[in-house]
């Protein structure tokens, strides 16, 4: 459409004239325009778009689909499977014993002499290890020093008091 | 008198905030959303290769025009009637 300009004046003038039948005429004429301006926009994107081929990515075939469905049912999982109650063992590399998972780290501290006091209960350990059978303390492994070193910080402090 | 307005529609930059203002109503409906759906329905039953902007203009319009809501039709005639209003007592 070829717009002659318009003078300002002559277009208030213009405008001015405007009876309230027109005003509703020209209102509905431009909401039109605008509307018709909206929706070629939105053709403008899916026509990029599915030359593109970006249109469908968000769909996924139904096969996929049916395949990753999320299971509700009770005592299942959303993957349809029953949950199995693992035993979390360990075995440790330094001494080759088993051990539950949870006691792995503290065992292991101890074990390779690594950690804050273990060093020194480890060597200790090992001078005595030709005498003492370490199958024994297999069981109770995560206080095998505990006892130790409570009367060892028992008898430091008593020692301090005493002084 | 329609050149007149459509050239006071675009000087004061009016016409673009009209549009605007209509794209983020019609996203806040979900009119674009349908009418997305619409236009997949369109393309897969003519075929990738073979959808034109005319084809999707062609069968879109009607749609899209019945499918504004009320609401929003009713809002945007009611900001140009202003403007129009405005633009006469000036």
């Amino acid at each position: 459409m070829q717009q002659i300009p318009l003078m300002d004046e002559e277009a208030m003038t213009l405008l001015e004239a405007i009876s309230s039948d027109e005003l509703e005429s020209l209102s509905q004429d431009v909401y039109t325009e605008v509307a018709n301006g909206v929706i070629l926009g939105l053709c403008f994107e899916v026509h990029r778009a599915v030359k593109l081929g970006i249109l469908f990515l968000d769909e996924s075939k139904e096969e996929s689909e049916k395949k990753f469905e999320i299971v509700d049912e009770i005592g299942r999982d959303v993957f349809g499977q029953v949950p199995i109650k693992k035993q979390f063992e360990c075995v440790c590399p330094n001494c080759q014993r088993n051990l539950a998972a949870s006691r792995f780290a503290p065992h292991l501290e101890k074990c390779m002499g690594m950690g804050r006091n273990s060093s020194r209960l480890a060597s200790k350990r090992i001078a005595n290890s030709g005498k003492v059978d370490s199958d024994i303390d297999d069981f109770d492994d995560g206080d095998w020093n505990y006892g130790n070193d409570r009367k060892c910080k028992y008898y430091m402090l008593s020692s301090i008091f005493k002084n | 008198m329609k050149t007149a307005v459509n050239q006071k529609l675009i000087e004061t930059g009016e016409r673009e905030r009209l549009r605007e203002l209509l794209r983020t109503r019609l996203i806040e409906c979900g009119w674009k959303d349908q009418m997305k759906a619409y236009c997949k329905d369109i393309v897969k039953e003519k075929g990738v290769e073979n959808v034109t902007v005319d084809d999707l203009v062609a069968e879109i319009t009607p749609k899209g025009r019945a499918l504004v809501p009320d609401a929003v039709k009713r809002e945007l005639l009611q900001r140009i009637r202003t403007f129009l209003a405005q633009q006469t007592k000036i």
